[in-house]
């Protein structure tokens, strides 16, 4: 577990020692921000700790760079693309120790715990299996909103390559469903 | 276009449109079906995403939490509570709203834009005429809903499909959002009762509404 610096108002909301107003207004706005970047940590992450220190340090990041962030109404977007490169840094920083989800599934019982038998959950635990590279563009789209074209800026890829993986992402969602993927032409992504 | 290409469009977007997709979806049937399955796919992948994954710890963590925070924490809980309570009714409108919505799903199949004439029988059903909007009407269906006939349309915006229902005889005090079931919305107050608009994405529906609020007028102003 990280220690945080104590600068971080974040973590500890309501004792700003600022106490200037606007610093309050974005502590509570990104503090009310914190359960939609948890969500968006735990889909991308897969664990629940690590998603909780992306989180924290996202924060701790969105609050140093505070007098970017012009318009508040932009600060979701703002924050879960925080989110994303501080996953995406953990990555680059260090090789973390990867635990293959079929096996944390089959020996842990415990560690996914166990819901209603449906089609909702069995998708759940589809887009969980999904590799990286499908799971966090179509959980930017889905849960974040972005577009094809900010997904396609903010990992570095074009457009096309964008549009192939969402396809794709979807495509093995549908075999879950009983439904014939549909023909996968898109052939190899094009760098951008 | 052809049929491989417009799948992976709407595989990519499934809720998208476009004027060369819709030209194709118009002579396709089947590209038309795959777009219908993806949009109930879609729906079911919002209502999987909107939980967070039910992952358990793998490290134990201690946080120290301060008791002013566990104090404020029961005072939001306390609110929170109190504001659900006290708009548990708009809260039920909300609900049966997306209800209505979801259980109409062939709603969001139409490609073709609906006739004026369909349209405003449509409309007169309640009352009401449209004024001219920029979108077009691909959905246009007088709709039984908490004791009323209620027009319910589907337009197209220039990114994707939304539903509008005009709800003349529901009335709201001020602007209100929901997220269910994989659905973003907004019900606003109107001259006429109130209109609801949802769509996939919550992008664009503040503007829908309204222009909707603008261009829905009653027939009897009207005359």
């Amino acid at each position: 577990m990280r220690n945080y610096p104590s600068e971080s108002p974040v973590s500890s909301i309501g004792v700003s020692t600022t106490g200037a107003d606007a610093d309050i207004r974005i502590t509570r706005l990104f503090e009310s921000m914190r359960p939609d970047l948890l969500r968006f940590a735990l889909w991308l992450t897969r664990d629940r700790a690590l998603a909780e220190d992306v989180v924290q340090e996202s924060l701790l990041r969105a609050w140093r760079s505070r007098e970017a962030l012009k318009d508040p109404a932009c600060s979701r977007a703002w924050l879960l693309t925080i989110v994303r490169r501080e996953h995406a840094r953990l990555y680059e920083r260090k090789r973390l120790e990867l635990v293959s989800l079929n096996d944390a599934l089959e020996h842990e019982g415990g560690a996914f715990l166990s819901r209603d038998e449906g089609d909702v959950d069995a998708l759940r635990s589809a887009i969980l299996q999904l590799p990286i590279e499908y799971r966090e563009p179509l959980i930017m789209q889905v849960l974040g909103g972005f577009s094809v074209d900010e997904i396609a800026r903010e990992l570095s890829l074009s457009a096309s390559a964008v549009l192939t993986r969402l396809f794709r992402a979807r495509n093995k969602l549908r075999t879950l469903y009983g439904l014939t993927p549909a023909p996968d032409g898109s052939g190899t992504e094009e760098p951008s | 276009m052809i049929c491989q290409d417009a799948r992976r469009l709407i595989g990519a977007e499934p809720w998208a449109t476009s004027g060369e997709l819709a030209g194709h979806l118009r002579d396709c049937h089947a590209c038309a079906e795959f777009q219908l399955e993806m949009v109930a796919l879609e729906a079911n992948i919002r209502r999987a995403l909107e939980e967070p994954p039910d992952i358990a710890r793998r490290r134990r963590r201690i946080m120290a939490q301060p008791r002013w925070a566990l104090a404020a924490s029961l005072a939001v809980a306390l609110l929170a509570t109190l504001v659900v309570w006290a708009l548990r009714t708009d809260n039920t409108l909300a609900h049966e709203v997306v209800a209505h919505v979801v259980a109409e799903p062939q709603s969001w199949s139409g490609t073709d834009a609906v006739s004026e004439a369909a349209l405003a029988e449509v409309l007169s059903k309640s009352g009401l005429i449209l004024d001219a909007t920029p979108y077009s009407v691909v959905y246009a269906r007088s709709c039984w809903f908490r004791g009323h006939y209620v027009p319910h349309l589907v337009v197209r915006t220039a990114h994707s499909l939304a539903t509008v229902l005009i709800l003349r005889n529901e009335t709201v005090e001020h602007r209100q959002s929901f997220h269910e079931d994989g659905l973003s919305g907004v019900i606003v107050p109107s001259t006429h009762g109130s209109i609801a608009v949802l769509a996939a994405s919550s992008a664009q529906l503040d503007d829908l509404a309204e222009r909707m609020q603008r261009a829905v007028r009653s027939q009897d102003v009207a005359r």
